[in-house]
């Protein structure tokens, strides 16, 4: 086993806000350059640049995790993180019940669009994306959970769409894996872990984790947060 | 003014928390953000919000606010409601917009 540096919190510009410079070869090269060894793809409520963003890291030699940034009815991002392509699927289509499908006007909040290997657009998506779900934070947990993926609540140290700023403090009944902070918030009763959450590319790795695991892989962050088998959470670089 | 005679001046439903129906109204706060509310609401506050989480009761109990007024025709889950009836805080609701049940109260508190 050794540390292994991850930053699962990025967003391509699928998400309306994220600049048309984070096409997913754009994400990877940038990733590799900045060292880390595994990142996770996390769109507003769209895993639609999941698979090409797994392929192309394979092709680079860096670990790339399925994953999704939540809004819940409470406006509250947390980030989900799969352990494969059927249950990405899957919980796409939960998203996609939930969804309130309101127009996105790309003039105001920018472009949503879906791009293949040669970052030619195969489609634009209609709704706003990074709007709240028809859906409780506890509902999205027990989604997570049911689709045996990561929970893991944004940002909850910063003052907007974070469970802090709209719920006050985080549940003691909520059941997560792991927070995501971006200050100093170290005194929690949860792993704490932090990412970038970069929509342009010079912003990814300006946060991330280092992990003692045997590999990088799904399977071995899940047992980081948990502590076992010697896997650990080393510390938060920001 | 109790919480009672908001309740049958506006017509408002009563989820939860009847033991708390007889608390004193001094004022009111209008606000979705827990964050806020914590750090502003006063005491004696009726509490208007669209947010039905339980960790509003938490809030709520906190800052001593005299009944949480749900608008929009939103309605509190179970837990919500479980949590109101044991602080003993009313959980109201309504189905006007948020801005009009304020402007409701202010004409009737303030």
């Amino acid at each position: 086993m050794r540390p292994f540096s991850a930053d699962l919190h990025i967003h391509s510009l699928l998400s309306p806000c994220a600049s048309l410079d984070m096409s997913p070869r754009e994400i990877i090269a940038h990733a590799l350059s900045k060292g880390l060894d595994m990142i996770a793809i996390t769109d507003h409520n769209s895993t639609l640049h999941c698979e090409l963003m797994v392929i192309l890291g394979r092709e680079a030699g860096i670990t790339v995790l399925r994953g999704v940034e939540v809004t819940s009815i409470e406006d509250v991002h947390s980030l989900v993180i799969f352990q494969g392509e059927a249950e990405t699927i899957s919980f796409q289509k939960w998203i996609d019940g939930n969804c309130a499908y309101i127009p996105n006007d790309p003039d105001f909040f920018g472009d949503q669009v879906v791009v293949d290997s040669d970052e030619n657009v195969i489609r634009e998506i209609g709704h706003y994306l990074p709007a709240a779900l028809n859906a409780s934070l506890d509902e999205v947990e027990s989604a997570a959970h049911r689709h045996d993926a990561l929970f893991i609540p944004a940002h909850i140290d910063r003052p907007s769409m974070s469970i802090i700023s709209q719920l006050g403090f985080v549940p003691d009944d909520l059941c997560v894996d792991a927070i995501e902070t971006v200050g100093t918030m170290n005194d929690l009763l949860y792993p704490v872990i932090a990412n970038s959450d970069a929509h342009i590319p010079v912003h990814i790795g300006r946060r991330y984790t280092t992990y003692m695991l045997d590999h990088p892989s799904f399977e071995e962050l899940a047992m980081a947060l948990r502590g076992e088998q010697g896997r650990h959470i080393i510390q938060t670089v920001r | 003014m109790k919480v009672t005679e908001i309740v049958d001046k506006l017509g408002l439903t009563v989820f939860s928390g009847h033991e708390g129906l007889g608390k004193e109204i001094t004022g009111g706060y209008t606000s979705d953000l827990l964050s806020d509310v914590m750090g502003h609401a006063e005491g004696g506050s009726v509490w208007i919000t669209i947010q039905t989480h339980r960790n509003v009761l938490a809030i709520a109990s906190l800052r001593d606010i005299s009944a949480v007024l749900i608008t929009c025709g939103e309605k509190p889950g179970d837990d919500t409601m479980a949590q109101s009836n044991e602080e003993g805080i009313p959980v109201l609701g309504t189905e006007l917009p948020t801005f009009e049940i304020t402007g409701l109260l202010y004409s009737i508190i303030c």
